[in-house]
């Protein structure tokens, strides 16, 4: 209980200390609400407007996590093709590279033209945003695996197979789970881009709270995504604190 | 060290105060027949003869309302219902010219369909595009209802319209249609003002500090491009010759044909273009409170404008 | 089977590429035989090609010139059908050959004791319950009764190559390769388990080769030790040693211990000096 309260008590002060510096701040340098809004006012749009931000929230929730559920499969596949063999790295880890670099702004469009209008776009740009740490990541975790070991389960004429699955999968779980705690965050960003241009979620609340001179409300969305993001690293986190348990728990008795 | 935080301060201090005759105005598109005027006084002295030295800035996304109230400029263009919203928030913005006497928006979808009216578009099944958040697509929601519409984010691009036969998007009457004719389409316009919603726009905004503090200047502005439209009105083709290398995704064709689809949007029968008057804001304020856009009641209708 | 050969290597050459270096030269005609049942230790400097020769007899590597001779040798040597038809009633018995123990335990730390145990036999497709009752009953001969259910991670180094060994014998092996197993571990441990591992081997009677740079341990552990030169590694020195069967913590004080020390000490020096 001790140990859980030294965790969390620092950056929950921080954040109210934070808060209520910037709420004296703004009133006391009389910024306009229409630039930067106080926390009281961000607060009350948060609450006020939850009727809409909350089906909002769900709907870019919703996108992003079939987009993460699509790129960490397909991620982890990519990655197996390509730990197969230096050539088929050579060839190909290049464009894998591409999805790393691409601006999303600038492809959402082709992505809502090839998926149309709605969800489908929406999960596309979730997806192209966050399939490379997945890949990079599997595919470090994949090239890493213990030499030894593959010379022990080939000494005992392991097939391709149960080499994969009971020695370098397990192996690379570790780098598959840092990387998905990168790609939480980007299937956030990825989505909202995407719904600026395929409509529906908080982008397009956000557009029209921009539209319509609501700074607070844009902050609130603003706020409302982030807290999306946050959960999405705490559960990797977590499933990661649980997956891992036994690797390091020597340390922990300590 | 010192000495370079204090050259800083000193340059942040001069960037804030403004000069008294240097004047910023930030446009909220690119150049085009809907900023017309503007150029025109430029290109014909209007601005220079009444001792201002007026500075162009801004462009699509600009977020002007913003900048405006801040002080980082001191005029900026924005439509009637942004001022009236910016007011409900908290901001002194305040219309001193209108471009548009009538609004130029409007949707548009292909002749082909046979609607014979919004009421029949918004009906009718099929997609519409549209900027999230549009004040006036509130109202036809309102209005009409949005039956079997889905409706999606509109982003510049009349791409979409050009691909598909059951689209509609919002347009601006001097822009979207023009450019969906000449590339091979049979657009139909349907103003939204016929509908009963009509704002003024392309209005002229600056803070309420402003025209306490310099009156005199923001009248002599106000003449300026009175006189600017005046010409751009008689005769469009040098200030389009201007805008056009600052528009390259127009030709000037289109400019042509842009100015003469705004031409009965913005003449007046009697009196001086640009003037506007307190039952069309009552009325403009009033639909946005009854839309729930507002939250507090509306201001007194004088408190949006004036007609210097 | 009978007290025949075990292996073999004739003649052996093997040679690498590396980055650094270009072509290295690892093994330079070696001729080794051993004799099944045998306790044979491999010893030389660091990087002679112990580990690569210790590899080409567990099958994972060919050479280019000369033979490997085996009872059977794993996967990587004989005939595809020959190992085939093995592989098949190697997995009805749960036997396979050839069994490995490296420097580090390499545990599979997402396993338990008892899974980590049993993975040979999971690989050669022994059922559940079959393998679990093979790899206890391997673990409490190392000593390792009461950990079945922990983790590699809460493991002790002396525990986890505990671990280590019970893998490589759960298979019944008849050839047992050890590559400087000890050497990351203190000494009391170390020399516990080098007991440990004679007693292991007395009881199952199978071949030992076990690699060491410590001439110490290459004498105490073995009936015989072959000296390997500095790379192109040659044998310098294939030694009987004259000590007792029985081994003893009191041996290591005795001067026939000492002499044993530095015969071996000699040969590796001249080894070392060899171009």
């Amino acid at each position: 209980m001790k140990r859980a309260l030294t965790r969390i008590a620092p950056p929950v002060v921080t954040f109210v200390v934070g808060v209520l510096l910037a709420e004296w701040l703004i009133r006391a340098l009389d910024v306009s609400p229409l630039i930067l809004p106080r926390p009281s006012a961000v607060w009350a749009a948060a609450t006020g407007e939850a009727a809409s931000l909350l089906p909002a929230l769900g709907a870019t929730a919703q996108a992003v996590l079939i987009g993460l559920a699509l790129s960490s499969t397909l991620g982890v596949a990519a990655a197996v093709a390509l730990a197969a063999s230096p050539w088929i790295q050579r060839a190909f880890y290049p464009y894998a590279i591409f999805f790393q670099i691409v601006p999303i702004v600038a492809i959402a469009p082709l992505l809502v033209i090839w998926f149309g209008y709605g969800p489908r776009a929406v999960v596309a740009a979730a997806l192209v945003v966050s399939i490379f740490p997945v890949i990079a990541n599997t595919l470090a975790g994949l090239l890493s695996v213990d030499p030894a070991l593959r010379d022990l389960f080939r000494l005992y004429g392991a097939s391709g197979f149960a080499t994969l699955w009971k020695l370098r999968l397990p192996w690379a779980l570790p780098y598959l789970l840092t990387g998905l705690r990168i790609a939480a965050g980007l299937a956030v960003i990825g989505a909202i881009v995407g719904e600026f241009v395929g409509g529906g979620g908080l982008g397009v609340l956000v557009l029209g709270a921009m539209r319509q001179q609501r700074t607070d409300l844009v902050f609130a969305a603003v706020a409302y995504a982030s807290l999306l993001g946050l959960a999405l690293f705490a559960a990797v986190g977590l499933a990661s604190r649980i997956a891992l348990r036994h690797w390091h728990a020597s340390e922990t008795e300590r | 060290m010192r000495t370079r935080g204090l050259a800083l301060a000193g340059w942040l201090l001069v960037a804030c105060a403004e000069d008294d005759s240097k004047l910023t105005l930030a446009l909220n598109w690119k150049p085009e027949p809907e900023f017309g005027g503007i150029f025109e006084a430029e290109r014909s002295g209007a601005f220079e003869k009444r001792g201002l030295a007026l500075e162009r800035t801004g462009g699509p996304g600009a977020p002007v309302v913003q900048m405006v109230t801040a002080g980082q400029v001191s005029f900026g263009i924005a439509s009637a219902d942004e001022v009236v919203l910016a007011r409900d928030r908290g901001g002194d913005v305040v219309a001193v010219f209108a471009t548009y006497q009538t609004s130029p928006q409007g949707l548009m979808t292909h002749a082909a369909r046979g609607l014979a009216s919004l009421e029949a578009l918004l009906e009718a099944k099929g997609t519409l595009a549209v900027e999230p958040g549009l004040p006036y697509v509130k109202w036809l929601e309102k209005r009409y209802g949005f039956g079997a519409l889905q409706v999606v984010p509109y982003t510049y691009s009349i791409a979409p319209f050009l691909n598909d036969p059951t689209l509609s998007q919002q347009v601006f009457v001097t822009a979207e249609p023009i450019a969906a004719r000449r590339a091979g389409a049979d657009p139909q316009v349907f103003l939204v003002a016929d509908s009963g919603y009509d704002p003024y726009t392309a209005v002229v905004i600056t803070r309420g500090e402003t025209l306490r503090s310099r009156p005199a200047q923001v009248k002599a502005l106000v003449e300026a491009l009175r006189e600017g439209w005046r010409g751009y009105l008689d005769d469009p083709a040098p200030a389009n010759a201007r805008m056009g290398p600052l528009n390259p995704e127009m030709d000037a064709e289109a400019f042509g044909l842009g100015a003469e689809a705004q031409e009965r949007l913005i003449e007046v029968a009697n009196g001086a273009l640009g003037q506007m008057s307190e039952e069309r804001w009552a009325t403009l304020a009033q639909q946005l409170s009854e839309l729930g856009l507002l939250a507090k009641p509306p201001q007194p209708a004088a408190s949006y404008f004036v007609n210097p | 089977m009978g007290r025949g050969v075990a292996f073999a290597l004739e003649g052996v050459h093997r040679s690498f590429r590396s980055e650094a270096e270009g072509e290295v030269v690892a093994l330079a005609g070696i001729d080794l035989a051993v004799a099944a049942g045998a306790f044979v230790a491999l010893l030389g400097p660091s990087g002679c090609g112990k580990s690569t020769l210790l590899r080409l007899v567990a099958g994972l590597d060919r050479p280019e010139r000369g033979v490997v001779r085996g009872i059977e040798r794993g996967p990587g040597g004989a005939s595809a059908t020959r190992a085939r038809s093995e592989g098949a009633a190697r997995a009805e018995s749960g036997t396979a050959p050839v069994a490995m123990v490296f420097q580090d335990a390499h545990l599979l730390p997402w396993r338990d004791v008892l899974a980590n145990a049993a993975l040979p036999l999971e690989l050669l497709g022994l059922p559940a319950a079959e393998r679990r009752r093979l790899a206890e009953e391997t673990l409490v001969q190392v000593g390792l009764a009461d950990a079945l259910r922990r983790h590699p991670g809460e493991l002790s180094g002396g525990m986890r190559m505990r671990v280590s060994l019970a893998r490589a014998l759960v298979t019944r092996p008849r050839l047992l390769l050890l590559d400087e197993p000890f050497a990351a571990l203190d000494e009391l441990t170390r020399m516990a388990l080098d007991d440990e591992l004679r007693r292991l081997w007395r009881a199952a009677g199978i071949t030992v080769l076990f690699v060491t740079h410590s001439i110490a341990e290459a004498a105490y552990l073995a009936e015989r030790v072959v000296v390997l030169s500095r790379r192109p590694a040659r044998v310098v020195l294939d030694h009987a040693l004259a000590l007792p069967a029985e081994r003893t913590a009191a041996l290591r004080a005795e001067p026939g211990f000492a002499r044993e020390l530095g015969v071996l000490h000699e040969a590796l020096r001249r080894g070392a000096a060899l171009a």
